[in-house]
């Protein structure tokens, strides 16, 4: 119990020490930098309290679609690991392109995107969707395939088809790691989606918010911007960290640490 | 003893080393004394990539007009997220080219910059569309998708469209325009933004003609904000008044040249940035020409900050949503001093 406290309390002592040393002027020393130049946490708070139902709304566009790219990439990542795993002598070509497809940088690609569609939305989820796919597939590759080679062989003896060691054993098995692959995608979405919004037609979203306002030297604004970004990002996060210690209670990774 | 040689000869190779770099440290300073160095070394940020529209001072930099005053001039290039107002703020450059609502912008959050000259005397923005649309006035525009850079390029346009009592939210509808004009030619826009020098050139190329292309000037429309500036550091400039004055002599005879033959401007420019086609250089040359002298203007006068015109970007700036108060015009945020000083005047 003590050791709980203590985890929550020294972050949050720490956090608002830094707060407080950026509320009164010490980055600015360090930095040289003018309050113009870096805004001070008051003024962002005031900033994005006066302007809060504009970014919502911002953020539930860049949010939105950044989540279904997150889905929609997700799934083709795994059916790709899942083709590769069934027909492992062709199927792995698959994941080597997805993993190809990983490298290009989102800068180039939210163009490329732009091209393909006209829609601001539509071209934020191809982005988000190429940019989840292949921590997924990696993942549920390595999931779906490291199994204990026992467990195999107690399938085969009892005459279980593939299709029944796949729902029964490897399906379970590669949880963790699409959890793993999910946290990720959780933050690589998020970033993606604002990047894509960079280079958008639509002049909604959190990305544009913040390229926009920093351009014209409204930086309070472009930092409330970044502050609902971070924000939204956390508490994704936290949906999946608490969804993944229902989903897996069973895994190492979620048992307590007895002291 | 086998080791110990080796040694020895590892500490005499060490010492030839250091005998040799040590003559050669000492010898830098008398190459350096044969040839004098007096250029003073000034930075010029530029708001967009190399291209015609800064032909003056690139002209004026080859032909060796900063040097005759003793200026080593660095050019640096733009691009769209290099902040002018930011890099000579920072002191990355000395003197910068900005638009001018723009930097009031910046002046207005407490940024100590000072306009200094004033390039461009005429708006070169657009709204253009295809003919087959059929928007031919400013009213015309009503429940249609207009494209702009945003960023601080948009002010312009939402003072059109008020000025013809038309609502910026309801009344159209507002995209962010990409470097291309590749929207407005693949039909998902009605009107884009274009400057006179650049993007309508570029329809030009892709193959359309001034008859299918309808655009409303901004200058016409009454709603002109003045673009391309001159300005420093406030702080710059109260020690190194003498510099900037030389930097304006040299600059100012350069874009004379350059409005008298721009042609030539153009080739020189795209000899220093070979990264668009020498045509556009030569287009936009010959446009920006009547920027910087336009019909009727002396080309003695050339960086003369018109303060009606000035007064008039602040109002729309003010008037539209850019400034949140009035733009403070004084000798702290615009003056002509070193103009005037350049040009004898």
């Amino acid at each position: 119990m003590i050791n709980k406290v203590k985890n929550i309390l020294c972050p949050l002592a720490f956090g608002i020490a830094l707060i407080m040393a950026w509320q009164f002027g010490l980055f600015h020393k360090l930095l040289k930098l003018k309050p113009f130049q870096l805004p001070v946490p008051s003024e962002i708070a005031s900033t994005l309290s006066a302007n809060l139902p504009k970014a919502l709304t911002d953020c539930g566009v860049t949010i939105s679609g950044a989540l279904i790219g997150l889905i929609i990439g997700s799934l083709i990542g795994f059916m790709i690991a899942a083709i590769a795993t069934f027909f492992p002598k062709w199927g792995y070509g698959g994941m080597i392109v997805v993993t190809a497809l990983n490298a290009v940088p989102i800068v180039a690609l939210s163009p490329i995107m732009n091209l393909w569609f006209s829609n601001g939305m539509q071209q934020k989820i191809g982005v988000v969707t190429v940019v989840c796919m292949a921590a997924m597939a990696i993942n549920a590759y390595s999931g779906l395939n490291n199994i204990n080679l026992y467990s195999i062989d107690l399938m085969h003896s009892v005459a279980a088809n593939n299709w029944t060691i796949f729902t029964k054993l490897r399906l379970p098995n590669s949880l963790p790691h699409l959890f793993t692959a999910t946290k990720i995608n959780i933050a690589s979405s998020i970033i993606a989606a604002i990047i894509s919004e960079y280079f958008a037609s639509s002049t909604a979203g959190l990305g544009f918010g913040i390229k926009d306002n920093l351009r014209k030297a409204e930086m309070a604004m472009g930092w409330s911007y970044i502050v609902v970004a971070s924000l939204a990002g956390v508490i994704l996060y936290c949906i999946i960290l608490l969804v993944e210690r229902d989903a897996i209670k069973w895994h190492a990774s979620q048992k307590e640490i007895k002291h | 003893m086998k080791k110990s040689k080796f040694t020895n000869l590892v500490a005499v190779i060490m010492l030839t080393f250091l005998t040799a770099t040590g003559c050669s440290s000492a010898s830098t300073p008398d190459t350096t004394k044969t040839t004098p160095d007096k250029l003073e070394k000034v930075t010029l940020q530029l708001k967009w990539l190399p291209q015609s529209q800064f032909m003056g001072y690139y002209l004026a930099k080859s032909k060796g007009y900063y040097e005759a005053e003793g200026i080593d001039l660095e050019i640096l290039p733009g691009g769209s997220d290099i902040i002018p107002e930011q890099q000579v703020y920072n002191g990355v450059a000395d003197i910068g080219v900005t638009w001018v609502s723009s930097l009031m912008k910046y002046q207005s959050k407490g940024w100590g910059l000072v306009q200094t000259g004033q390039i461009f005397q005429k708006s070169a923005m657009l709204l253009v569309s295809k003919a087959s649309t059929g928007i031919n006035t400013p009213e015309d525009l009503k429940g249609k998708k207009i494209a702009s850079w945003f960023g601080g390029n948009e002010y312009e346009i939402y003072a059109l469209l008020e000025k013809n009592a038309l609502n910026k939210e309801t009344d159209v509808k507002l995209v962010q325009q990409d470097y291309t004009m590749n929207q407005l030619l693949k039909g998902e826009i009605d009107a884009a933004s274009a400057m006179t020098y650049n993007e309508y050139g570029l329809l030009l190329e892709s193959g359309l003609k001034d008859s299918d292309l309808h655009v409303i000037n901004m200058n016409d429309a009454g709603v002109a904000m003045l673009e391309d500036c001159l300005f420093v550091n406030s702080e710059w400039i109260a020690k190194n008044e003498d510099l900037y004055v030389r930097f304006m002599k040299a600059s100012i005879k350069g874009w004379a040249e350059a409005c008298v033959d721009p042609a030539a401007a153009g080739q020189i420019v795209f000899e220093v940035d070979k990264s668009v086609s020498i045509d556009h250089q030569l287009y936009m040359a010959k446009e920006v020409a009547k920027l910087v002298v336009p019909t009727g203007f002396d080309p003695a006068n050339i960086g003369f900050i018109d303060p009606a015109e000035v007064k008039q970007t602040a109002e729309l700036a003010l008037k539209y949503g850019l400034l949140t108060k009035a733009a403070v015009i004084s000798d702290d945020t615009v003056t002509s001093k070193y103009w005037k000083l350049a040009t004898a005047k």
